[in-house]
């Protein structure tokens, strides 16, 4: 009795001393997302000097929006191709690092510095070597003269290239991490067995390598969901919008307009998109955890 | 223990909140030493800090009961926007006097951001002491809410070495840099700025002008007309018979620059900065650059887009702080601080006299010498929505641009969206 009464004191004890985090976290991120959702549901425009509650009118406006379905699409294709690409060269590049070699752990720390500059200036740095006159790129090309950043099919590509560059590192360090995670006693069985290498890394290798896969594509697609900084700095959205992404039509929309409602709206549809991307992710997630 | 910290956690939490909220209404209120503090927000000047302080001491000598304060403000447009809209939406009045942008008096004005200073500054009298372009933008339906402080304007840069004039029609131009990169080849012809951004809206804007185009009908942002058509016509031909190269369509004022600079191209459109690179010592164009009036259709010399800063006062500060702000902008704006921005800053005076200024003619003769083009400067349509549609002209002048839409077409839907947003606002 008296120790299951010390555990409730326990348990309450415990309920106050997170409580102070709780509201830190309802503060910094609970109360921002409700004023979001509550601002969508107004006309707010800062110029006109008017603020009147409209329903989801905004929505319906959205609906409709080529600029948005425009930009919704570009966010979708710059989050599958950059992705998909930063996972199919993050896992070699993470099997190389798990090898032992002199100069390892030098390797290692070498290959996070893009992932440690910050976006703004290494973005700035690939807009001047996209420079279709004196920049690098086409330089290295054989002196071609390819409009990076001002041609309409080639922006988008630019801006999904500086994504990978960027965090192709760290995604290997995560797939990494899952590596080591896996027992070698099942590499020297497959040894035993004769099983060629082939077989060894997609029988052994990739089935449990698959929960910090899906962990990476997890961080990765909700972080490229809502790029801004990089393509922000390369093109601000041009030419014609052709690289413009949801969270770039919402900041424009917030803060250039002063459109306060309906980039809320904006705001609050990406914010969607995200949730059932993650949801999605993970459900596949402990659907992987279940299967080991 | 534990117990007790919560509630003072709880509570340390409420009024960090709430002291967060109430940011700057105390502030201002404080007099350091009985003396009253005026803030100004302004962008870096880039160059020696002396001359500047010297001009704001010389403030403070004038007025001994009054501390002055300068803080910096973001050196890109956008920021400092952003930043003015929300600090002045939040109503706050932790500063006094502060820097917009040539395209913001009347979406300041309107917003109520911004107070109106037609007593101390009369319409009239700006029109008498300071050049047409500059006033047509501070200007909102009569009354007066910003000064002048500085001002920029649109210019083409040619080489004197490749081509015998400076070229007055579009047609003179085409032929020009064609005879040039016939003799040269490997030269680029016409360098300008293409990028999806507001320096492109720019170099629009003076197409249409040079067209006969207007910006504004009635309080109506006029994008649909045969002017505008002939002049995304005109850009899109430029790059298309590879007068100037596919590249232009990435290029902001610093990309063309550099082209221009390296002497690769006959002609550069952008602002009068580009000409102290231009002359410096290590420039490979050095003595080989000319500057003139934007070519027209009919060979009237044409106007540039006007660009710059203007000084206004923060609406929600008290009338006694409004009435030392408004002494302030009253001496920053004077002929004597125009001068020492044009000397020692290469910012370009608003006040017509100042070109006639034999000091000014000694000390900066390019600058004394832009006369002809600063009178000349337009501003972009005049309209509390510019920001607004900003977004819209960008995205469509870069598609016809870039050859993704025909002129009509972006036209048409650049006029449908900007009715659609000012139309709202009746």
């Amino acid at each position: 009795m008296s120790a299951r009464g010390s555990l409730e004191r326990e348990r309450r004890q415990a309920y106050w001393l997170v409580a102070p985090s709780v509201l830190v976290l309802a503060a910094v991120a609970l109360y921002p997302i409700l004023a979001a959702v509550w601002l969508s549901l107004h006309r707010f425009i800062l110029v006109f000097g008017e603020r009147r509650f409209i329903g989801l009118g905004n929505f319906a406006y959205l609906s409709g929006d080529a600029r948005f379905w425009s930009a919704l699409g570009n966010t979708a294709y710059f989050t599958v191709v950059a992705v998909t690409v930063e996972l199919v060269l993050a896992v070699p590049l993470a099997l190389l690092l798990q090898r032992a070699f002199p100069g390892r752990g030098l390797l290692r720390a070498a290959v996070l510095v893009p992932w440690a500059i910050p976006t703004v200036v290494s973005a700035r740095l690939w807009a001047w070597m996209f420079n279709p006159d004196s920049g690098l790129i086409n330089r290295l090309l054989g002196g071609q003269d390819i409009n990076w950043l001002g041609a309409p099919g080639y922006a988008l590509h630019a801006a999904i290239l500086v994504d990978v560059w960027k965090t192709t590192p760290f995604v290997a360090l995560l797939v990494l991490a899952g590596l080591q995670g896996i027992p070698e006693d099942l590499y020297k069985a497959a040894r035993v067995d004769g099983a060629s290498s082939w077989r060894t890394f997609r029988s052994i290798t990739l089935p449990l390598l698959k929960p910090a896969l899906l962990l990476a594509l997890l961080f990765r697609s909700l972080d490229a969901f809502r790029v801004f900084d990089a393509i922000y700095v390369l093109t601000e959205g041009g030419p014609a919008n052709t690289t413009e992404t949801l969270s770039i039509y919402a900041y424009k929309t917030l803060m250039r307009s002063g459109d306060f409602g309906y980039g809320s709206a904006l705001s609050v549809a990406t914010f969607a998109c995200v949730v059932v991307l993650a949801v999605v992710w993970l459900r596949l997630l402990g659907r992987a955890e279940e299967g080991r | 223990m534990a117990r007790s910290l919560v509630p003072v956690l709880a509570l340390a939490l409420v009024v960090g909140l709430q002291s967060g909220c109430r940011r700057g209404s105390d502030e201002t209120r404080g007099a350091a030493g009985g003396r009253t503090r005026l803030v100004l927000k302004y962008q870096p000047l880039w160059g020696p800090p002396g001359p500047f302080h010297e001009l704001l001491s010389r403030f403070e000598q004038a007025n001994p009961g009054v501390e002055l304060v300068t803080e910096a403000l973001p050196n890109a447009s956008d920021l400092a926007h952003q930043f003015f809209l929300t600090s002045l939406e939040g109503r706050a009045r932790d500063f006094d006097v502060l820097v917009v942008d040539v395209v913001w008096v009347p979406e300041f004005a309107r917003a109520g951001w911004i107070a109106d200073l037609s007593e101390a500054f009369p319409p009239a009298r700006l029109r008498e002491e300071f050049l047409p372009g500059p006033v047509e933008a501070v200007v909102v339906e009569g009354r007066t809410y910003a000064v002048p402080w500085y001002l920029d304007v649109g210019i083409l840069y040619y080489r004197t070495d490749l081509v015998p004039r400076a070229p007055r029609t579009y047609a003179e131009l085409e032929r020009f840099a064609r005879e040039a990169r016939e003799r040269e080849p490997g030269l680029q012809g016409y360098v300008w700025q293409g990028r999806q951004y507001e320096g492109l809206s720019c170099n629009v804007y003076e197409a249409l002008w040079g067209h006969g185009g207007e910006a504004m009908e009635g309080g109506r942002v006029l994008l649909d007309t045969k002017p505008a058509r002939e002049a995304l016509t005109y850009l899109r031909g430029l790059i298309a018979e590879g007068v100037s190269p596919g590249t232009v369509t990435g290029f902001s004022e610093e990309e063309a620059r550099r082209v221009f600079q390296q002497g690769r191209a006959v002609f550069m459109r952008n602002w009068p900065y580009a000409w102290a690179e231009a002359q410096k010592e290590d420039s490979p164009i050095r003595g080989k650059v000319g500057i003139a009036p934007l070519p027209t259709v009919d060979g009237e010399p044409g106007s540039g887009a006007l660009g710059g800063w203007q000084l206004a006062v923060n609406a929600h500060v008290s009338p006694e702080r409004r009435r030392l702000a408004e002494k302030l902008i009253a001496h920053l704006t004077s002929p004597e601080a125009n001068r020492v921005l044009a000397l020692h800053y290469a910012r370009n005076p608003p006040r017509t006299a100042l070109y006639e200024d034999s000091r000014l003619k000694e000390g900066a003769p390019f600058i004394a010498g832009l006369r002809e083009l600063v009178e000349r400067a337009r501003p972009r349509p005049v309209t509390p929505y510019y920001n607004l549609i900003s977004d819209v002209l960008q995205s469509e002048f870069s598609a016809a641009v870039a050859g993704l839409r025909t002129p009509e077409e972006a036209l048409r839907r650049a006029q449908r969206q900007v009715d659609h947003l000012t139309g709202e606002a009746e």
